[in-house]
């Protein structure tokens, strides 16, 4: 499928401009807080970011009607490997999360968002009443179940926090009525009482009782939020300078390079560098959402905002939770944390935003 | 997938999308001014937390000052050595530690566990030594597993040597570790756990002087606690040195003379009050327990019955015995009871208060004068004066001649001994007093008890007829000597007049050099001045029980003396336990002392 001159022409190149520029800020301060570490992570998150690149250049080479309309096999697809993923994956830090094709290794459950986006496009491409109606939430609940279902028992709590970012996106748009709201309120009541008692894991407990106080483990869960704060906190107006945060660079930080990396931001570059890097996800993800606008269809909207809304959910989660206004839940920050997989999400979500931007005018 | 066409109303929702985003946009400016919270209100404190985080102040602890003897022999020095402790914050296994420190080191684990569980109230940062003294070769294994056992910080720390071994022990003093108690007990001393302070002798008195000014490193470490550099030390001042009056050769000469029995030689100079040499015997080598660690030999030490550790010069008491004789005679003269000249008969025996009282020479000494009377230790001659003086009088002349109180040596744990007098019985028995007692006292007997320092004193003062001296002092001052400086031994008593000494010095220099009970004491050209001594251990009843059973009865052997007699530079006394006769056994240890002391003088 060759993509027309003309398409190319409509392609959003700032949205894409401030993808790469997020992703290379990223690479800047995964170098900073692992240089010191074996492993060349900054080279690797390169390779990374060339690979999603492709990866988005290719989603957007076919329209993404196609996408929508093959998301039923996509779903059986990543369902299938969801469930070989959980029996015959390693168990890596507690969680059976990880597939290894060759060299690589990804997280089946970071595609599997990518999955879902299209699938809820296509449930709710066809669905022109004002609100939900019972049977609809209900069917749509069973088939994002699934795949949430599998990833649970990974257990990945993180991802599967996103997935509801995705679902509760999509459920919006739709239109939520009063009555489903407060079913849904009352639903999260009982699953969180009935899960924090037989459901939770301990370490989960013990992170979210050290947000609401970090000094009472200190040396535990609380240790990362503390350390954190320590980090951003001293890193004060205009930082400690690149590669001189006392935090990162002595590795009091956890997970520097990872999920905390906009901790060594705050760090090293302060307020300022926060400002900077915050703002510059405020405009991608303006340019993101009101692509809406664009859209020329209801799959297309649907694609856009769920899109948008996840990478939103996952951004305003991480800085969040790095500063202690979250618990701790293992979600990264898009384009910029340490990460294939993630990466690849990101980038794919993006390419989506951009596919069904560019394709704004019918039959072309 | 059915073609909607571009006709098809998505308003609502666009509006919905919309509002999403105006949330999503709320919130990106809530989570900003968050930022600005932490970043720019609460920056400081942040900063310092971050600033503690990475430092770590290790104390480098300074050497103590040296101890040198008056020819700048040394007696204290300190010695290289590691020791290492254990940091029990964010350790999460404290008996894999303990395991592997037994290991390393070659300590069985209940040990360990005592010498931390001895410690466990101090906070968790606080690192606890679990072993020291140990050399560079001891500590290489744990220098070389650092990354495995964070927890374990080694640390050089100079440890007290006393290169002489036992000699002047008793002196010196030793180190203990303080104690958490004591540490609580005095936190404006601002001791830090593990330190070592002087427990006893001179390490004790002057600890202020010879501790120093601990230095300290500031470190910047990473998470787990591994130096990435060093931001800033301070380096330790070592203590200031100290001087002492001890001869070193005469100290040793002193206790070799003491080998093999228990015994004291105090050797003084009576123009300073300056101590020369200090033995008290048995003793015990300091370097054995300079460590924190040494429970066996250390109780071995305690409970030993002929306890090495009590320094017998200050704080053993004995009756003075016919050492007492020159306080009679000087209280006395000083009192008007006697002339020098005036004679009392002695036939071996006398009547007093009814019973019968014999003189140590059966036979009798004949017509004696003070000075012959001191010269062979005439018991008769005394009785009469301690009849004819009463029991207050005696107690005043001892008091003036300092004895019944601490000298005020610079050492702790002096004793003050005890001279009876009628005040003293009723006070403390609510009886009154038998002028029968007196009799006991006025030969040094009864409920007199005195340390062999304050006998040192006393002759000292004897030796300077009567002028005040400085209290005794192991720290030679700077400067030239005082004499008769503030603080004299006999502190606000008056003292008797020169004049009055001379009869009893005169019994004194024929008790060595003219055929007397001290002649054992007699140095050629050396006027030894002196007077021996044998204390009842027991009653006489039973001592005369005892003879009749065919068994030796040991006295407590004394003498105390100086030299030479005119201008006198050295004052002995030597107090032998259990030693028998002073003649026999004391006098010449005493001699020993004041021939080596002749010796210097000529050599200077």
């Amino acid at each position: 499928m060759m993509i027309d001159r003309r398409l190319i022409q409509e392609i959003d190149w700032v949205l894409l401009g401030l993808v790469l520029l997020l992703a290379l800020v990223g690479v800047v301060f995964i170098y900073s807080s692992s240089h010191f570490l074996p492993g060349g992570f900054h080279t690797r998150q390169l390779v990374w970011i060339g690979v999603s690149l492709i990866a988005l250049l290719l989603v957007l080479a076919v329209d993404y009607k196609f996408f929508v309309s093959v998301s039923p096999y996509l779903y059986g697809l990543i369902v299938a490997i969801l469930l070989a993923t959980l029996v015959f994956a390693r168990l890596v830090a507690g969680t059976r999360s990880w597939i290894t094709l060759g060299l690589m290794q990804l997280q089946p459950s970071e595609l599997a968002k990518i999955v879902m986006i299209l699938v809820f496009a296509r449930l709710f491409a066809e669905y022109k009443g004002a609100t939900l109606t019972r049977n609809y939430t209900i069917g749509a609940l069973l088939v994002a179940g699934v795949p949430l279902g599998l990833i649970v028992l990974q257990p990945d709590l993180g991802t599967a926090m996103t997935f509801m970012a995705i679902i509760g996106g999509a459920f919006i748009l739709a239109g939520l009525r009063r009555k489903t709201v407060v079913v849904f309120l009352l639903a999260a009541l009982v699953i969180g009482i009935g899960g924090w008692n037989i459901g939770l894991k301990d370490y989960q407990k013990r992170r979210l009782t050290s947000l609401v106080n970090p000094l009472e483990d200190p040396r535990g869960s609380g240790y990362q939020v503390i350390q954190s704060k320590i980090a951003i906190g001293s890193g004060g107006l205009a930082g400690k300078g690149f590669m001189h945060g006392t935090q990162s660079q002595l590795r009091f930080l956890p997970a520097r390079h990872t999920d905390f990396i906009f901790s060594v931001i705050g760090e090293e570059t302060g307020f300022l560098g926060v400002f900077a890097v915050i703002a510059l996800y405020f405009f991608l993800l303006a340019r993101m959402f009101l692509s809406v606008a664009k859209a020329r269809d209801r799959a297309g909207v649907y694609i856009i905002f769920t899109a948008s809304l996840l990478i939103a959910f996952q951004f305003l989660v991480n800085v969040m939770m790095i500063i202690g206004l979250f618990p701790v839940v293992g979600i990264t920050l898009p384009f910029l944390s340490y990460g294939g997989s993630s990466l690849l999400t990101s980038f794919v979500a993006a390419g989506l935003v951009l596919n069904v931007k560019m394709r704004r005018f019918a039959n072309v | 997938m059915p073609e909607d066409g571009i006709y098809e109303d998505l308003t609502l929702v666009r509006r919905r999308a919309n509002a999403v985003f105006i949330a999503v946009a709320v919130l990106v400016f809530l989570v900003l001014s968050y930022y600005w919270k932490i970043q720019i209100l609460e920056h400081g404190k942040f900063a310092g937390l971050a600033e503690a985080n990475r430092t770590r102040m290790r104390v480098l602890a300074a050497p103590r000052g040296l101890i040198l003897d008056r020819n700048g022999v040394l007696l204290a020095d300190n010695q290289a050595a590691f020791k290492v402790s254990i940091v029990r914050e964010g350790l999460k296994d404290l008996d894999a530690s303990f395991a592997a420190v037994s290991r390393l080191l070659g300590l069985d684990e209940p040990t360990l566990r005592a010498r931390v569980d001895l410690r466990k109230d101090l906070p968790l940062f606080e690192p606890i030594v679990v072993a020291d003294g140990l050399s560079a070769r001891d500590v290489a294994p744990i220098e070389g597993r650092r990354l495995e056992f964070p927890e374990l910080v080694v640390e050089s720390e100079p440890q007290r040597r006393y290169p002489l071994g036992t000699v002047a022990a008793h002196v010196l003093g030793y180190l203990q570790e303080r104690t958490p108690e004591e540490i609580r007990a005095r936190p404006e001393l601002r001791t830090r756990a593990g330190e070592m302070v002087g427990k006893t002798g001179v390490e004790r008195i002057y600890d202020e002087t010879l501790r120093g000014v601990d230095g300290a490193v500031y470190e910047v470490v990473d998470s787990l606690g591994r130096v990435r550099g060093e931001k800033a030390r301070q380096f330790p001042v070592q203590g200031q040195n100290i001087v002492l009056n001890i001869d070193k050769d005469l100290q040793s000469i002193a206790e070799a003379a003491l080998e093999g029995r228990e015994g004291v030689v105090v050797a003084l100079d009576p123009r300073t009050g300056g101590i020369l040499a200090l033995a008290s015997y048995p003793t015990y080598d300091p370097n054995k327990f300079i460590t924190r660690f040494t429970p066996d030999e250390w109780l071995q030490l305690m409970t030993d019955p002929l306890s090495p550790l009590e320094n017998r010069a200050i704080r053993g008491l004995y009756a003075p015995g016919s050492i007492f004789k020159i306080v009679m005679g000087v209280g006395g003269l000083g009192f008007g009871f006697i002339d020098p000249g005036a004679t009392v008969y002695c036939s071996g025996s006398t009547q007093i208060y009814g019973a019968t009282r014999h003189c140590w020479f059966p036979q009798g000494h004949g017509a004696m004068d003070l000075d012959d009377a001191i010269k062979n230790s005439c018991n008769i001659y005394f009785y009469k004066l301690g009849q004819r003086m009463g029991i207050d009088p005696i107690a005043r002349a001892a008091g003036r001649l300092g004895l019944g109180r601490p000298t005020g040596i610079d050492l702790v744990g002096e004793k003050d001994g005890l001279v009876p007098s009628s005040e003293w019985k009723m006070k403390a028995l609510k009886e009154v007093w038998y002028p029968g007692e007196t009799i006991s006292v006025a030969i040094g007997q009864g409920q007199l008890q005195v340390t062999p320092l304050q006998v040192a004193v006393m002759t000292a003062l004897v030796a300077r007829r009567g002028r005040k001296m400085a209290p005794p002092h192991l720290l030679l001052a700077d400067g030239p000597p005082e004499d008769g400086g503030a603080g004299t031994a006999a502190a606000g008593e008056p003292q008797f007049n020169a004049s009055e000494f001379e009869s009893v010095i005169a019994g004194m220099w024929k008790s060595a050099n003219d055929g007397g009970t001290g002649k054992g004491a007699r140095v050629e050209g050396f006027d030894v001045c002196g007077k021996t001594g044998s204390t009842q251990t027991m009653s006489r009843e039973s001592a005369a029980a005892l003879k009749r059973a065919g068994r030796e009865v040991k006295t407590h052997s004394w003498f105390s003396g100086f030299a030479p007699r005119v201008d006198p530079k050295i004052v002995v006394t030597v107090l032998v336990e259990f030693g028998g006769g002073g003649g026999a056994t004391a006098a010449p240890v005493a001699q020993r002392i004041f021939e080596a002391f002749k010796r210097r003088l000529e050599a200077k």
